[in-house]
């Protein structure tokens, strides 16, 4: 039982998922009960993990290049952690959210499973399949509520997505061409021979993987798809993509590009300036483009554009305070950014308008709502006391560090212009010239049932965490130190 | 003409009919040309001329081995082959949710809409 722990943590949530479709009653506490247990196996693994080891799991019996590999580490322990709390919070959220089917559950854990198949596979044509998985089900979940609006974002990711994954599938075949194997250390292992007297066509591979990651991450070029994905899905699914999915789309980025194509000198331009640069870019243009939306939701997604060029930055410059904080980052904004999309569910339920015009007094209506929004609006501004000042100052200083003051004036005037945006949404809250007279009963009268607990409270404790990773920066960065060494040890532990 | 040169030129025909085609069936046969092309790519890199399938039998244990194919790249392009069909179909089925909503398949039309 206890070697076959990595497969199961990905089977159980395939598992109860198929269960929930048998079992439609009870597909709320099935959902959550598969995300619990697999995460207390993961738990179970940590010891280990946290101490610099690693667990590979050879599916089958059969080991190396011929068979598949399952690898946990300390980075794909980092993400599979993520992913599991986050899952835990949103299926809470969601039985607040509307009376969803148990087919939306059914959606909600194959995509929890396909992501940790993702984060733990150590095989990338493997990679490519999880990924189509995850992709198909959350075409699914955008375009869950029929509305003609959400049909055509989940239309328009799936032409994104499916071109991009053929890209990737295309880069697979050119890296399985070249190297003979699919196994990413095997092909780590080989890449200085093959790249001495092959180079072009690993740039090749290199630029497909790239192009094909990059649809799916949303960088600049390749984002289109994102803004409407992530703004017409219900709620929960909003918060499920912009917190978690897009990280995942990172992970590749590190797993595949900080590995396979790891020796940065032997490439003409330098794999971590291409970084910097599309990260700079992203960065700018999701922070200008959320300060012309008049969209609540919307604006929130051109604001996951904006951090996801932070971390991109932080992945550029490549030390350990750079990766440290670019590492940090991801945990933070899926935190501030899920509890981000929380408040805008409630908001947009209980003033049935989607638009910042209507959000006027709101307040004077729910003020422990709009706390908790302002604060997590802090901590993406980068205002010190929130965890994601800790991981934007890490940034910047790793920046200076490495000889880049450009990028620190790239990313405070960033955070200038995301100051910009959420202030207007908070002045807007406290704003009480024309719906003073509306102002209903605060919450907690005869409309307080059972649900409403379900969506207050993930909402409240997901701002306490992210107070307390402010004040006490010490145990996120303890969780993420294994990812750190092991990806400036080329990894190999 | 070499297979892989024509599944590279395949690949991009396929990326110019997602691109530049504004009827949303015509986008989904371009995304089809891609995926056929990056498995033609695949089943092209295992191809040995006048090669044989690769089973090892009491005949072929000489010295002279006869060429085989390469096993994987089918494999894998089974696997492919069968994400492909399904991403295809649920594309056709939003777009059949998408006419009955707007009765257009005209992407110029839909975003004006």
């Amino acid at each position: 039982m206890k070697n076959h722990l990595p497969i199961l943590i990905i089977i159980l949530p395939l598992v109860f998922s198929f269960l929930i479709l048998l079992f439609r009653k009870y597909a709320f506490y099935l959902s959550l009960t598969g995300i619990f247990v697999s995460l207390f196996f993961l738990l179970r693994l940590s010891s280990k993990i946290l101490r610099g080891n690693r667990i590979i799991y050879h599916l089958g019996g059969w080991e190396g290049p011929i068979g598949i590999n399952l690898v946990i580490d300390g980075l794909s322990f980092y993400f599979s952690f993520l992913v599991l709390c986050a899952g835990i919070f949103i299926v809470l959220y969601s039985l607040y959210e509307e009376k969803y089917s148990s087919t939306y559950y059914f959606f909600l854990l194959l995509s929890t499973s396909s992501m940790l198949g993702i984060i733990f596979t150590g095989d990338i044509f493997n990679m490519y399949i999880f990924y189509e998985l995850l992709t198909i089900s959350t075409y699914l979940m955008i375009a869950y509520l029929k509305k003609g609006e959400s049909l055509k974002a989940s239309f328009n990711y799936l032409i994104m997505g499916g071109v991009g994954l053929s890209f990737f599938l295309l880069g697979v075949g050119f890296l399985y061409a070249l190297f003979g194997v699919l196994d990413i250390s095997h092909i780590a292992e080989r890449f200085l021979v093959i790249f001495s007297f092959n180079q072009q066509m690993v740039m090749v591979a290199f630029a497909l993987i790239l192009i094909g990651i990059g649809i799916k991450v949303a960088i600049f070029p390749l984002h289109g798809w994102l803004p409407d994905a992530h703004s017409l899905a219900p709620s929960s699914v909003s918060a499920l993509l912009s917190g978690i999915t897009v990280k995942i789309g990172i992970y590749c980025l590190i797993r595949l590009l900080y590995h396979i194509f790891c020796s940065e000198e032997y490439f003409f331009i330098r794999t971590g300036q291409i970084y910097l640069i599309l990260g700079s870019i992203t960065l700018l243009f999701g922070a200008t483009m959320a300060l012309a939306q008049i969209d609540l939701k919307r604006l929130l997604a051109f604001s996951t554009i904006n951090q996801i060029g932070i971390i991109m930055i932080g992945f550029g410059i490549g030390t350990k305070a750079g990766f440290t904080g670019a590492l940090f980052h991801i945990l933070n904004h899926a935190i501030l950014k899920i509890s981000l999309f929380f408040c805008a569910g409630i908001i947009i339920k209980k003033t049935g308008s989607r638009l910042l015009q209507g959000l006027k007094g709101f307040g004077r209506r729910e003020p422990l709502i709009v706390l908790s929004f302002t604060i997590a609006s802090m901590g993406m501004i980068g205002i010190p006391s929130v965890n994601g000042f800790i991981s934007k100052f890490i940034i910047c200083s790793a920046a200076i560090e490495a000889g880049f003051p450009l990028i620190v004036v790239i990313i405070i005037i960033a955070s200038v212009i995301t100051a910009a945006y959420y202030f207007k949404i908070i002045a807007l809250f406290f704003d009480l010239s024309e719906t003073s007279a509306k102002i209903t009963k605060p919450f907690g009268g005869k409309n307080a049932s059972s649900r409403i607990i379900f969506g207050y409270w993930p909402v409240y404790v997901l701002t306490g965490i992210s107070v307390f990773l402010g004040i006490f920066p010490k145990f996120g960065i303890n969780l993420l130190e294994p990812a750190v060494k092991l990806i400036l040890s080329n990894f190999i532990p | 003409m070499n297979p892989i040169h024509f599944s590279i030129l395949l690949f991009f025909i396929g990326l110019y009919g997602v691109i530049n085609k504004n009827n949303l069936i015509k986008k989904i046969i371009g995304l089809t040309i891609l995926n056929g092309s990056t498995v033609l790519f695949f089943i092209s890199i295992g191809y040995r001329e006048n090669g044989i399938a690769p089973i090892l039998s009491e005949e072929l244990s000489g010295e002279l081995m006869p060429v085989m194919v390469n096993p994987v790249p089918q494999a894998l392009m089974l696997t492919a082959i069968v994400i492909g069909v399904s991403v295809t179909a649920l594309a056709l089925a939003l777009i059949v949710k998408i006419y009955e909503k707007y009765k257009t398949l005209n992407i110029q039309q839909l975003l004006k809409e």
